[in-house]
């Protein structure tokens, strides 16, 4: 008997799409920024001048998206909360984890069941959240540069100094093609899922819900 | 009625201009001098009596010494022009000491460092240019048989205050790049501690040179500085956020190569490597050898010769964005990571079909 | 060792040299040369962009700056088969002419003078006197008894403070300081002109190149000084008139100053074209290509070498036959310290066997020196601008046997006066003027081509690695101030496999080699008489003469 269960609540829901809308465009305009591919002949464009507005804009959009997801990393319910994300951190986690890869690759049949994250996309998330704070935190330490002495530079500007700004700059564009490397890996999985579970995977972070097997509740 | 004769509050007292007169020094060139040095210093034109009576009063001893140096900072020093070095040396300072110039040799050259070391213990500003090797206790630098580490451990113990002229002296420079042969570092690693002001540069720009020096005769201490030690009234600023060409950037336009029209347009460098973005330095605004020009106004990128270890991280020069550590000199990382996006792609495109064809896959519920 | 001396540091020159001794009858009998300074650079530049390579190499010497770019990049081109344009040709000659010109002139009158004028004999001097000497030998506009007074004043001043800061604890009132007080009196009044010049002259370097010391310009396949007469971004025609007058300023100031200041000082200092005679050979790489991108036959001065002092004999070079020894320096080779090595074969293993700091003396029996030394065919040579001045004499340059002649006439001495002190620091003079002469020539070739409508300044054909052979080996020379300059490169795969420089200072401050035979500064002090062995100034003015450069010589 399938049942319907409310698993994405609305906060994670939101900033899961502020969060994609934002990649997005931090990926285009920051490409954009490192290998500015469009070469105007008038001095009355500004298209360096708007990317980067708009990807410090999106910066602020991302970076308080993610501190929300955090902030509902402990007010959330069971499927949002941090334990979700550190299946390692339990046994029951690790049968998880073994099972997941042993389905993924191949080895075995059965997938082991989640009605949240599955424990290897737990495990991907968290890696990906650790990727979205170093885009944050190199992003406003580049960005510091411009005022020194300003908020974000005292921030994070004693990071230059350890890493060193082009340090902190590679790091900043290897990260993004990081971030599109999972993301191509996520969606697929996302679908694999869908199919597989046939439990409306794709459909819940719209909606919010998932079909889930009466006996699991 | 207000005194119309009353001096403004920018003018130099007339004692001061007569005891520059005396020495030597127009009015002209010494009013010139002292304003000058104030902007560079970006303090207020109220101080330049201020200045002028310091620079007036005291020909405070100076002792330059040269280490693991190629002397380009030394020679920097000698185009100064506000004042020249001919100036400095005859009227501002007291030079005890410097290989470059001084008239003595052997032993009797540093005797006279010694003598001017003992005398002016505590009082006398140190100049270091270029880097100390401390690899195998020394010995890749000696002078008169004493190595480079007790020579600069001494002398800076005893300073006033030490002013690192270079890259080399500031931050290790080019003796300490990758694979640092000789166990070269900066003053302030030697030292860690001491009074040290750093001023970076590959050479060190004579103007921001002649300004810390005013700034201690002037006020007695070193001007405030930024997290590498260097003066903020040198290196608070970005190259690119100075930068004439920083409108070519905003609007989207690149030299693409050297010599093409945006080139000679004077374009934005970026994509040729321009390393202005990440480096901060005066160069745009006070420029080289009396304002003539800077490295971006001359058609060449910026390599970021004031930032700790450039050689190693602002190079290739020729390039944005370093080598990502382990792949080939051709790779950028925009092949990378396109590469590594295609991967991913294609490793799941074929996961997918493996997948699909694949039949009688369960949950462990089912 | 009672008549053993060490003059450490010699001042006046670019870096860290040191000089032992050994004294009999008021003689140099031996004597060895030393370098206590040593960075790696050659070791640093492995594994990395040989396009990057002249940004490094030109931190070999802050004092030449321009000189390891130059050979650097044309290190590189050699090796990847690049023609450079026109534009680059002469652009590079105009920064390599200014910066002979410029360096010569800081070396005569701030490096050298010091060890034939007295300072503090100048403050004996009648202004009228010196006015009229300064005017009989010049018509140079500063040279009224006001001006000399005002001089005169201002040292006077200074030493008044009793605080003599850099002049102090000098030789002054050595017996061998020769000079009437009214010629020292107009040599420090040249002095502090020449200080005042050589800023300005310099800047050429800066509307060229951006900044001086170590311009940024250079590239491999030309520079990056954009030429366009349309554009305020490049070099445009009123960058070519500035630099019409400040090249023009040069030349004004070494025609009607620094040589009538030497030939009015050499008379003084007959004894010296007896004295630092050296090896006797001499090479010169040649320079200054007046056609192509680098055609080594239009080169203004000629390539050559000299055997025994036979100028009659003009010999070609053959690169194969440089090598390198590390017999007596701190080094070893893989294969044995006996060996010599050609430069694209060349090691750097650093390997430190002297005394440890602080030390007295040297162990001149063993290593003894950070400097290499190099040899032609086996044989030490003697390089720099008296070199380059012989092999020019020798193959009939008509401006260079002009000019020769020309100072050899006025001093009234024969050819045989060159191979000395003062024939090596008459040679520079004559080096300067050519030179300072030659400049306004290609900057006119410039405009000229300009004018054409040809504006490139870069070839890039070959600037992108994936254009490179996976294997590629090159040499490039340069005739810089202090002479022979030669870098050689191998590239692998798009990296610095192997880089080594030999650099003038090299060939002339290197130590024995295997077989023992001096190099050029310990040569040239045999026999040289010392009045005063605490107060050497007599070996000042030899190894002045040469106007070593630590820091290039050993990098
Ligand atoms: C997923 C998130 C992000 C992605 C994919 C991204 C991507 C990029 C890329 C590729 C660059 C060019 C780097 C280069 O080659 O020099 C860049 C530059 C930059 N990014 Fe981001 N970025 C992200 C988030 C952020 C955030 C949160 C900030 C915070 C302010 C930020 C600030 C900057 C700054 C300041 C620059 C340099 C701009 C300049 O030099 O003009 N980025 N970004
Ligand atoms: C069309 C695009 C996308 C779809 C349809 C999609 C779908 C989903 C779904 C269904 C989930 C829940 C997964 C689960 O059950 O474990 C999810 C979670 C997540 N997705 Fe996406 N996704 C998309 C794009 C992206 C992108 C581009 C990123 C970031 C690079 C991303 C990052 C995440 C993260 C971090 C989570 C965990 C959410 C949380 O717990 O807060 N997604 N996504
Ligand atoms: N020796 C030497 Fe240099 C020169 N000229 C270079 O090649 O001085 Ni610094
Ligand atoms: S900082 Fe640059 S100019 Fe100064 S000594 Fe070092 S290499 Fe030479
Ligand atoms: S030339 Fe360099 S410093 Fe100037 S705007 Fe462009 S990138 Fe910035
Ligand atoms: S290379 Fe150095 S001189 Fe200025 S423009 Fe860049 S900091
Ligand atoms: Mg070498």
């Amino acid at each position: 008997m399938l049942k319907v269960t409310y698993v994405w609540e609305w906060p994670v829901r939101i900033t899961h799409w502020v969060n994609v809308i934002s990649i997005v465009v931090l990926s285009v305009t920051g490409y954009y920024i490192g290998d500015p591919f469009i070469t105007v002949q008038s001095t009355d464009q500004y298209v360096m001048g708007w990317m980067r507005a708009i990807h410090f804009a999106f910066a602020y959009a991302f970076s308080l998206s993610i501190l929300v997801r955090l902030i509902w990393a402990i007010f959330g319910n069971e499927y949002a909360k941090f334990k979700a994300f550190f299946p390692w951190a339990s046994k029951e986690g690790w049968k998880h984890i073994v099972g997941t890869f042993c389905y993924y690759t191949f080895l075995k049949k059965e997938l082991p069941h989640a009605v949240g994250h599955n424990a290897l996309a737990g495990m991907a998330y968290s890696g990906v959240f650790v990727l979205f704070m170093v885009q944050v935190v190199t992003g406003f330490a580049l960005y510091g540069q411009f005022a020194p002495g300003s908020g974000w530079d005292n921030v994070f500007g004693s990071l230059l100094v350890t890493f060193g700004a082009q340090g902190m700059r590679l790091t900043h564009h290897v990260v993004m093609w990081l971030l599109i490397g999972f993301s191509i890996h996520h969606v697929y999985s996302g679908w694999l899922m869908d199919i597989k579970e046939k439990n409306g995977t794709l459909g819940s972070i719209f909606g919010g819900y998932k079909f889930v097997e009466r006996e699991d509740n | 009625m207000k005194d119309l004769k009353a001096p403004t509050p920018v003018s130099i007292p007339e004692e001061t201009l007569r005891k520059a007169e005396a020495r030597g020094v127009s009015r002209r060139d010494f009013i010139k001098f002292c304003t000058a040095t104030t902007a560079t210093l970006a303090l207020p034109m109220t101080l330049v009596p201020k200045v002028a009576q310091a620079v007036e009063d005291n020909r405070v001893p100076v002792i330059w010494v040269e280490y693991q140096s190629c002397s380009g900072d030394s020679e920097a020093f000698l185009r100064s022009n506000q004042p020249t070095a001919g100036d400095i040396i005859l009227d501002f300072i007291s030079l005890e000491y410097s290989e470059v110039v001084m008239a003595a040799a052997g032993h009797l050259a540093e005797e006279a460092k010694h003598a001017a070391m003992k005398k002016y213990a505590g009082k006398y500003v140190l100049v270091v240019e270029g880097s100390i090797p401390t690899g195998d206790g020394g010995v890749y630098c000696t002078t008169g048989g004493i190595s480079a580490v007790d020579s600069c451990k001494e002398l800076v113990k005893n300073a006033a205050a030490t002013i690192c002229v270079g890259s080399c002296s500031s931050f290790g420079g080019i003796p300490a790049a990758a694979p640092n042969p000789t166990g070269a570092v900066s003053v302030m690693d030697l030292v860690p501690g001491a009074p040290i002001i750093n001023l970076p540069g590959c050479p060190v720009n004579a103007q921001n040179f002649t300004a810390t020096v005013v700034h201690f005769l002037t006020f007695g201490s070193l001007p405030a500085t930024d997290r590498l030690g260097r003066p903020k009234f040198g290196y608070g600023k970005r190259i690119h956020d100075n930068c004439e060409r920083r409108g070519h950037f905003d609007a989207g336009q690149y030299a693409e190569a050297f010599g093409d029209a945006a080139h000679r347009d004077g374009h934005c460098l970026y994509k040729l490597g321009c390393k202005g973005p990440e480096t901060f330095h005066n160069c745009p605004t006070v420029r080289y050898n009396e304002g003539v020009s800077w490295p971006v106004m001359s058609g060449h990128g910026c390599i970021g010769c004031s930032e700790p270890q450039f050689w190693d991280t602002m190079t290739p020069f020729y390039r944005r964005l370093p080598k990502v550590p382990g792949f080939g000199v051709e790779a950028s990382v925009d092949k990378i990571g396109l590469g590594l996006a295609a991967a991913t792609a294609v490793a799941f495109g074929a996961h997918g079909v493996m997948s699909a064809v694949r039949g009688g896959d369960k949950s462990d519920k089912d | 060792m009672a008549n053993k001396i060490a003059v450490d540091p010699i001042t006046r020159i670019e870096g860290h040299l040191r000089i032992e001794a050994q004294l009999e009858g008021g003689k140099i009998v031996n004597a060895w040369s030393s370098s206590t300074a040593f960075r790696g650079i050659e070791t640093i530049l492995k594994g990395r962009d040989p396009r990057d390579a002249h940004h490094f190499t030109q931190r070999f010497c802050g004092v030449c700056t321009t000189v390891h770019s130059m050979a650097s990049i044309r290190a590189v081109e050699d090796a990847l088969k690049i023609e450079i344009p026109t534009n680059a040709r002469l652009i590079r000659n105009l920064i390599m002419g200014i910066q002979n010109v410029q360096d010569h002139v800081i070396h005569f009158y701030h490096l050298h003078a010091l060890d034939w004028v007295d300072i503090t004999s100048a403050l004996a001097a009648d202004p009228a006197a010196t006015s009229k000497l300064a005017q009989s030998i010049s018509d140079w506009p500063k040279s009224s008894t006001d001006y000399f007074k005002g001089v005169k004043e201002r040292i006077a001043a200074f030493v008044n403070t009793g605080r003599l800061g850099p002049f102090q604890n000098a030789y002054w009132g050595h017996s061998a300081y020769k000079l009437p007080p009214e010629a020292n009196l107009m040599a420090v009044a040249h002095y502090l002109e020449a200080l005042e010049w050589q800023k300005d002259v310099i800047k050429i370097h800066a509307i060229l190149g951006s900044k001086n010391p170590h311009p940024q310009t250079f590239l491999v396949g030309g520079v990056a000084s954009p030429v366009d007469p349309n554009s305020q971004n490049g070099i445009n025609a009123d960058k070519i008139a500035l630099m019409m007058k400040l090249f023009k300023k040069a030349r004004d100031f070494v025609e009607k100053v620094y040589i009538p200041d030497l030939l009015a000082v050499a008379p003084f200092y007959t004894d010296w074209a007896g004295i630092g005679g050296g090896v006797g050979n001499f090479l010169s790489y040649g320079d200054f290509p007046e056609s192509g991108g680098n055609d080594v036959d239009s080169y203004f001065f000629p390539r050559g070498i000299i055997l025994g002092k036979d100028i009659a004999n003009v010999l070609p070079v053959d690169e194969r036959l440089i090598t390198e020894y590390v017999t007596n320096s701190w080094y070893n080779y893989s294969g044995g310290d006996n060996k010599g090595l050609h430069p694209y074969q060349g090691e750097t293993n650093h390997n430190y066997t002297g005394p440890k700091p602080p030390y007295k003396w040297l162990d001149t029996d063993g290593k003894y020196s950070w400097v290499k030394s190099p040899r032609y065919n086996d044989q030490p040579m003697e390089v720099g601008p008296l070199a380059r001045i012989l092999v020019a004499y020798g193959a009939g340059v008509p401006e260079v046997k002009g000019a020769v002649d020309f100072v050899l006439n006025t001093l009234g001495v024969g050819a045989g006066a060159l191979f000395s002190t003062l024939g090596r620091t008459a040679a520079r003079g004559v080096d300067c003027l050519i030179l300072a002469q030659r400049n306004e020539k290609w900057l006119n070739e410039l405009a000229a081509n300009i004018g054409r409508g040809d504006y490139e300044v870069h070839n890039k054909e070959r600037w992108d690695p994936s254009t490179w052979p996976s294997e590629a080996q090159g040499y490039g020379t340069h005739e810089a101030p202090r002479g022979a300059l030669g870098h050689w490169i191998r590239i692998e795969n798009g990296k610095i496999a192997n880089y080594q420089a030999v650099v003038p200072s090299t060939w002339n401050a290197g130590p024995r080699d295997a077989a023992g035979q001096m190099g050029p500064y310990e040569a040239a002090l045999i026999g040289t008489p010392i009045a005063d062995p605490n107060k050497p100034v007599e070996i000042l003015r030899t190894i002045h003469s040469f106007d070593p450069c630590l820091a290039c010589a050993v990098h």
